[in-house]
């Protein structure tokens, strides 16, 4: 064994990356080394620029529509403004922030890096797969400035093929066209995880963020291609009137929710299972300690990516579907909880007993668990089918999926950004500007989203702008909230791009954490490791015994 | 020995971000696979309305189904079949290092593809004569039974999109013949052809699902 061999298992954590070779951030300067260029880790960075600033986007549009919301008899905007709003703020946060966030990012940053590999399996593939994301982007851009659309994202029809009287069709084409670039980073992933790891790195032996990216992909090769369709359906609809949804034209709307949801229920584990992931990684680290049920863990990644294919029925329970079938969906979404709690409790024990750090990243994990449990558990109410007759379509709906996507989702992706940051940058985050940001963050969210769970309870429905005046205390809360929320995302946008220039630098290993990403430099050089790694160890290779805190 | 050209002569430049040729090339073949699969689930939700429609409306489905054009149909399963028939010939053609001979097959290949959409063309226009497309602006054949226009619909939708990808793949042949036309090429890129081959025999397995789908059931 040479020397270097050792350090892959035992992370040198002094070393401080002085005499480095050129790494991948200074290798070339030009703008087209960037935009031209097949380093999965500068693509990663395309990625986390672009969504960044859609993220900025569809936070606006959810502003509007909490201040809208202020007041009950809808004042604010008029209803199509209302309904643009929400709708934009629906379509932007799920398909162009959500769905490729921690995958395009953190999946393209790390996968590579975690299984010992130079790069993906497709470079060039993976530089497509941003053009045509932006491609997207650039018709739901277009959407946006001539006059927005009124569909709600969820495109039901025959409402967006027959009656919307607004740019159903080119906001339509920019989702067909980013679901493209998920099916080619999915495929990239896939092939990668197959074929690129690096000597030594069995299936066993690859961190849980791998597997949970593994799954999603999954996801993305089977899932994207059915919305794809649906939404060419609705296309050819509203276009040449080739009738599949409206009955008017001898089409079945029901049919379309069928569609729609066997990809966009599955989608849901695209934006958690990730998050799963990044958890997982932060919990090892911040506790010291091996993951625990490493194998059970793995194995509810992929149970959870593949009976999600079968639940999608629970979207449409009231509306016109059979009972067998409701019933048969309402069981199959109870059994989604299985694997999830194979997760949190896994998770809980392997905090037991570690050797606790607080740090940015492990306040934003642990936020993420207690969350995703409130999420998950009122998951459960509305599988239930006489509960869902009445918080169907309510704000009980909309807090239940903002807790899994905001408080799952979003804070795990904040918890990534925060813990790879040095790797991604060579440069540290200050930790108590963080600390605040990751509190203001959790506290917003709880008291912009906890009232809406009410709110729905006492059967406000969504997508709604006139609402009673006894709801009006709960909305303000959530509109108050919202705010506080808001303050939360500005603390590490502004601190992470100071630290750019003034952050203190990073060594290969601030956080003492096992992996192979952690071996390399931060940041990494242009091929990620001097040579090729071998591993002969298990993943979370910590000592047995938790360290005494340091 | 028919993979003496594929495991051994391959002088192709490792790209930089593979360890060895092998994963080189095994990256490409799994790559399209997955694509595959991508695609039968693409078309996996039209089929399945298809015979759902057939188990809700067995009568009107029954009744459009008898105005598709059979034998057209039929034709151009055989005409596609032929087609995969002279694709597996220029792989293993390919294997053997014969050229001209490949570049025969892959040329055959492509004008059976072209022949499947002359036909396919003929046969709309014969929907089209007899009133059969529904979301046209003019009389509907069957407009006293309503549920036939979903199916016809469906019929458009996945013939269209079969259509689609046809005519995608005989340009990306044609590229590749040309391509493969040059000397060195089949000591480099020899698994492209193969890879390829796995798309062309794609679509003609989506043609023989369609078929009997569409066309055959409930006749």
């Amino acid at each position: 064994m040479s020397p270097l061999d050792s350090l892959y298992r035992d992370p040198d954590t002094a070393r401080i990356t002085l005499d480095r070779p050129a790494d991948y951030l200074h290798a070339e300067h030009t703008l087209r080394s960037w935009f031209f260029t097949t380093d999965h880790k500068r693509i990663a960075l395309l990625y986390l620029a672009s969504i960044t600033g859609f993220f900025v986007l569809g936070a606006i549009a959810a502003g509007l529509v909490r201040l809208s919301l202020v007041v009950p008899n809808g004042v604010i905007f008029t209803n199509d403004t209302y309904n643009k709003l929400f709708t934009m703020h629906g379509v932007i946060m799920v398909w162009f922030f959500l769905i490729p966030s921690i995958p395009a990012t953190f999946g393209n940053f790390l996968i590579p890096l975690m299984i010992g590999a130079k790069d993906l399996a497709f470079p060039r593939l993976n530089l497509l797969s941003w053009y045509v994301f932006m491609t997207g982007a650039l018709f739901t851009m277009v959407v946006l400035i001539v006059g927005g659309v009124d569909t709600g994202w969820t495109f039901y029809a025959p409402f967006s093929t027959t009656y919307s009287n607004f740019y159903v069709i080119p906001a339509l084409i920019g989702v067909i066209i980013v679901g493209f670039s998920s099916i080619l980073t999915g495929l990239n992933f896939i092939v990668t995880i197959h074929k690129m790891r690096c000597p030594g790195m069995t299936w066993f032996r690859m961190p849980i963020f791998v597997w949970t990216l593994y799954a999603t992909s999954l996801i993305f090769l089977l899932g994207t291609p059915v919305i794809t369709l649906a939404l060419i359906l609705l296309v050819m609809e509203r276009a040449f009137h080739i009738g599949v949804f409206d009955p008017k034209l001898g089409g079945d709307p029901v049919l379309f929710e069928h569609l729609f949801w066997f990809y966009s229920h599955p989608a849901v584990y695209i934006m958690v299972l990730p998050g799963m992931g990044v958890v997982t990684e932060l919990v090892a680290a911040f506790s010291q300690k091996r993951v625990f049920g490493y194998r059970f863990v793995a194995y509810a990644s992929i149970g959870l990516a593949s009976i999600t294919f079968f639940v999608w029925g629970h979207h449409m329970f009231v509306n016109g579907q059979s009972q067998l079938a409701s019933t048969v969906f309402s069981f199959l979404s109870f059994a989604v909880a299985v694997p999830s709690a194979v997760k949190v409790y896994n998770w809980t024990a392997t905090i037991h007993k570690g050797a606790i750090r607080l740090d940015t990243p492990m306040l934003y994990a642990m936020g993420y668990i207690g969350l995703f449990v409130l999420g998950g558990l009122t998951g459960l109410f509305l599988a239930t089918l006489a509960v869902d007759a009445h918080l169907h379509d309510t704000y009980f709906v909309v807090a239940h999926f903002h807790y899994i996507m905001v408080g799952g989702t979003m804070l795990a992706f904040l918890g990534g950004l925060h813990y790879w940051w040095p790797k991604f940058t060579g440069r540290m985050y200050p930790e108590a500007w963080g600390r605040v940001g990751a509190l203001l963050i959790f506290i917003g969210f709880n008291v912009t989203f906890f009232p809406q769970f009410i709110l729905g309870y006492l059967g406000m429905p969504r997508r709604y702008h006139v609402y009673p005046p006894e709801f009006q205390l709960l909305n303000v809360l959530s509109s108050a909230g919202s705010t506080i929320l808001a303050l939360g995302y500005f603390f590490p946008m502004i601190y992470l791009v100071w630290s750019l220039w003034f952050g203190k630098r990073a060594p290969a290993n601030p956080w003492q954490a096992k992996g192979l990403e952690w071996t390399t430099s931060s940041p990494p050089p242009a091929h990620n490791f001097l040579a090729i790694p071998r591993v002969d160890f298990e993943p979370y290779d910590y000592p047995i015994k938790a360290p005494e805190r340091a | 020995m028919p993979d003496a050209v594929t495991a051994e002569a391959v002088d192709i430049e490792l790209a930089e971000q593979f360890v060895t040729k092998e994963q080189q090339r095994d990256v490409g073949t799994l790559g399209m696979w997955a694509w595959l699969v991508t695609e039968l689930l693409l078309f996996a939700g039209l089929f399945l309305c298809a015979l759902i429609l057939r188990i809700q409306f067995p009568a009107d489905v029954t009744l459009a189904t008898t105005h598709l054009k059979f034998w057209i149909g039929a034709t151009n399963t055989a005409v596609l079949i032929c087609s995969s028939l002279t694709m597996s010939g220029a792989i293993v053609l390919s294997r053997l290092g014969w050229r001209r001979g490949m570049l025969g097959c892959m040329l055959a290949t492509a004008c059976l593809g072209t022949l499947f959409l002359v036909l396919k063309g003929y046969e709309y226009y014969q929907d089209y004569d007899e009133n059969m497309m529904p979301f046209l602006a003019r009389p509907y054949a069957l407009g006293a039974h309503p549920s036939t226009r979903l199916f016809l619909d469906i019929y458009y939708v996945t013939t269209g999109l079969h259509g689609v990808h046809l005519i995608t793949g005989v340009s990306i042949l044609l590229v590749l013949t040309w391509q493969a036309s040059r000397p060195r090429f089949l000591q480099m890129h020899q698994n492209r052809i193969e890879i390829y081959g796995l798309y062309w025999h794609f679509i003609d397995l989506i043609w023989i699902i369609v078929f009997p789908v569409l066309y055959v059931l409930n006749r």
